[in-house]
């Protein structure tokens, strides 16, 4: 007799799974709970720690389940009194997917699994529950709610990014399975399949399956001797067979298999026993989709040998960009997967060069910048570069020098070969103006800031987009520092800056029309990129520098982060970061329809609802625009 | 308590307290978190009626680690004509008092006690023990309501159970007997620790 165990079963009993037991079999579970108190903010568990020994239940207070990837924390559930969670114990053996964390100060029920285990296998509708709570893979919030009480909280299965575009492709299987009849004979179908070096035969009734036997079945039931080689099908078939839709994802096939404890799927017509059946999926097919993602495309790259190969590789992600596009993967998460092989590709560029140059006489810093700077280019767009090499004895400085230009030419020449076009401004590290020594680029990079305007013809704002490509860390963060230390009090800067980014043509005339461009070759479109997402571009950009967020070049993310940084204008930024995608997807579209840049958009092939939505998109510039000058007080200059 | 020693040196102690002495050879990473009910506030007079415990290891209760029960006072129950009816209704193991304070120090070890004004039930543990020929606790005791004083830095006032729980928001509900008080306690002991940073 425990008067708190009691206590803690009348609480449960309330909840699912718990539900299900009797107040007997929850006092007794009750017994062995652990109890503990969380600060606010305080972890449970985190994402890659090991397996607790224990699931947990909220008694009182509110835990987030999170992921944190980049800057985004993304939130996935929140878990009141009542909810469970922590239930990958139970299930799989690697660890926490996703932090757990106090929002308010809480109490929580640990229960441990090795007493609640027996109660699962015991009772059917407890496993059923933890079952769905584990298998069901909603990313959609909406979804979310509606599951709300019917599920454990841990359902919601992050996948993490770089794996994320395996999950939604689908799967290429057999279309061509072997089917056998109740009545045959163990060992013809055991030939049947030998000849045709399948692990599994479809056992159908008139083309509908009713069964299914593997190579499992065959080992453990013939071989072991438990049935004779003459037994029919009917005896050692499992069934009834999983079915699937055709077109199943990776994903859907992954978690039906691991639900149903089986190996093989059926595909049929309708996704039911009652239709005809048009394949199987193995495992096997499942290991072979998985060899086909894009950390398989980093390391072909990481492995090849010329410019040629790296086109080839180039192309497979315009591919893998294209289906993701149509597979609706949210923009920023392809921006993602597609600047980390844009970078490996520069890295391979840069790499090849110096195998073929021999090694660099100093330490240098490649750097990438503009869109791939921004981590944000999805089409072939030209290159931008520069090239930082520390400071070395003025009567080697020329040689040293010339290394770096050749090793630049050579980069930016196998480069063009992958289909990224020469700058036609010259901003790439094989211009000797771009390619300097760490104290020269300190100079220009304080002539721009302090001085800026005079002399400096040549300051682009895509210099502050910088993206360490290959080389010296130490280099690149002395440039960074050196950024850092002139934004301080430099008015003039962002006044130069924020007059700038206003400078840029407005994108609807007076009467709320598209302003289009009026010369060929592009007559009659609409320019997207100086119009619309530079405007966008400069802005966050603009913010980002002034309010000293570093490491985060991403227009996206920059938005994001100002959201949180200065969160009386967080409507606008979120807007803007909205904005950022949607005109961002309507470039990307237009470019791989022309395998272009998608610059200019072709204003007659949009529906009038695509019109509608480019328009609204085109919005939140106006309230950007006026808080860049209200915040940098630029209305008498402008 | 040197003299008390001393007088004592002789002294031949009940088997279950030689145990409970012997245990303090170690260091203990276990807490105790004790109440007791008891008939009035004199520690010489009046008797303890039950105990609620449960222990704390790790910052976590362990909720099948407990000790409760309820002390039959027959004489004191005689002496005040009070009827034993919550005795009868109780599910609490029942134990006389010898019985219950054996298996309470058993239960103790050498762990440190906590409680809420835990002075008083540390002297009527301790009258109780002297009633069956043993010395005093060993035991470290912690007072939740000193933590919280020393937390919010006041000296001239006393927090009750209840005002705590107020402060700390916990449900009020749960204080109906000692085992309750006792995990109420537990719970606030656990938030005290944590913001005054104690290891």
């Amino acid at each position: 007799m425990n008067t708190i165990a009691e206590n803690i079963a009348d609480f449960l009993k309330e909840y699912p799974p718990f539900d299900n037991l009797t107040f007997q079999e929850l006092s007794a579970i009750a017994t062995s709970i652990r109890v503990l108190n969380l600060e606010k903010n305080e972890t449970l568990f985190q994402i890659n720690d090991k397996l607790h020994d224990c699931f947990y239940v909220v008694a009182s207070g509110v835990i987030h389940l999170s992921v944190i990837a980049d800057a985004e924390e993304t939130l996935l559930n929140k878990c009141h009194a009542g909810d469970v969670l922590g239930l990958r114990p139970f299930f799989a053996k690697n660890n926490y997917m996703m932090t757990a964390k106090a929002r308010e100060e809480s109490i929580i029920y640990a229960i441990p699994i090795i007493t609640f285990r027996p109660f699962v296998a015991n009772n059917p509708d407890v496993l059923n529950f933890l079952l769905e709570s584990f298998a069901t893979n909603t990313w959609n919030p909406k979804e979310k709610e509606n599951l709300r009480g019917k599920l454990a909280n841990d359902n919601v299965v992050y996948i993490d990014q770089k794996s994320e575009m395996q999950y939604f492709q689908s799967l290429t299987y057999n279309r061509l399975p072997l089917t056998a009849t109740i009545n045959d004979i163990a060992k013809d179908v055991a030939l049947l399949m030998t000849e045709n070096s399948s692990t599994s035969v479809v056992i159908c009734d008139n083309q509908l399956p009713i069964g299914i036997v593997t190579h499992t079945d065959m080992c453990s039931k013939i071989a072991t001797g438990q049935f004779p080689l003459t037994v029919t099908m009917k005896a050692i078939m499992s069934a009834p067979v999983v079915t699937v839709v055709e077109n199943v994802s990776l994903a859907e096939a992954q978690l039906l298999m691991l639900k149903n404890n089986v190996t093989h799927l059926c595909v049929t017509s309708d996704g039911t026993d009652k239709s005809s059946v048009k394949g199987v999926i193995s495992e096997h097919d499942l290991i072979i989709a998985q060899a086909n993602n894009p950390g398989v495309l980093i390391k072909e790259i990481k492995r090849s040998s010329n410019g040629k190969e790296l086109k080839h590789l180039r192309e497979r992600l315009t591919e893998l960009i294209q289906n993701s596009i149509h597979k609706n993967i949210p923009l920023s998460n392809i921006n993602n997967i597609a600047s980390e092989i844009n970078s490996a590709i520069l890295k391979r560029a840069v790499e090849l060069s110096i195998l073929d140059l021999g090694s660099p006489p100093a330490r240098f810093a490649w750097l990438s910048t503009g869109s791939q700077g921004r981590k944000e280019q999805l089409l072939l767009t030209d290159q931008d570069s520069l090239l930082i090499f520390e400071d070395v004895a003025p009567d080697k400085y020329r040689d040293v020098r010339d290394y770096f230009l050749k090793l630049a030419k050579r980069t930016t020449a196998t480069l063009e070969k992958v289909g990224y076009e020469l700058c036609p401004n010259g901003h790439m590290a094989s211009n000797m103006l771009w390619c300097k020594s760490l104290t020269d680029w300190t100079k220009q990079y304080d002539s721009w800031m302090n001085t800026p305007g005079e002399n400096s013809n040549d300051l682009s704002s895509i210099f502050f987009d910088l993206e360490l490509v290959f080389g010296e860390k130490k280099i690149f963060e002395a440039i960074e520092n050196v950024i850092l230390k002139d934004l301080d009090h430099n008015t003039l800067f962002f006044d130069f800056l924020g007059n700038d980014a206003l400078r840029k043509n407005s994108p609807l005339t007076f009467f709320k029309k598209f302003v289009v461009e009026e010369d060929e070759p592009n007559k009659n479109k609409f320019d997207i990129k100086t119009r619309a997402l530079m405007p966008l571009i400069d802005g966050a950009r603009l913010f980002a520098l002034h309010f000293n967020i570093k490491g985060l070049n991403n227009t996206y993310l920059r938005f994001k982060q100002l959201a949180i940084i200065d969160a009386k204008n967080a409507d606008i930024y979120l807007n803007c970061a909205e904005a950022f995608l949607t005109l961002s997807k309507f470039r990307v579209n237009e470019g791989l329809k022309n395998e272009n840049s998608g610059q200019y958009i072709n204003l007659s092939e949009l529906t009038k609802l695509d019109k509608e939505k480019l328009k609204n998109a085109l919005a939140p510039m106006k309230e950007l625009e006026e808080l860049i000058k209200s915040n940098f007080k630029l209305t008498q200059f402008s | 308590m040197m003299l008390d020693w001393l007088k004592n040196i002789n002294k031949e102690y009940p088997d279950f307290w030689k145990t409970y002495l012997a245990k303090f050879e170690h260091k203990s990473k276990r807490y105790v978190v004790f109440s007791t009910e008891t008939s009035g506030l004199n520690p010489d007079k009046d008797v303890i009626l039950s105990i609620g415990s449960f222990a704390i290891v790790n910052n976590k209760i362990h909720i099948g680690d407990s000790f409760e029960s309820i002390l039959l006072q027959y004489k004191y129950f005689h002496d005040n004509g009070l009827s034993n009816e919550f005795i009868l209704e109780s599910k609490m193991k029942k134990l006389s008092e010898p019985e219950a304070i054996e298996a309470f120090i058993d239960y103790i070890g050498n762990a440190v006690l906590i409680g809420h004004h835990v002075d008083f039930d540390v002297d009527m543990i301790n009258s109780a023990l002297m009633r069956l020929d043993c010395g005093r606790l060993k035991n470290e005791a912690l007072d939740i309501d000193v933590m919280y004083r020393k937390l919010i830095d006041v000296n001239d006032k006393q927090f009750s159970l209840d005002e705590l729980s107020e402060i700390f928001k916990l449900p009020k509900s749960y204080r109906k007997s000692p085992s309750e008080e006792a995990y109420t306690i537990a719970l606030l002991f656990l938030k005290l620790k944590n913001r005054l940073g104690i290891k």
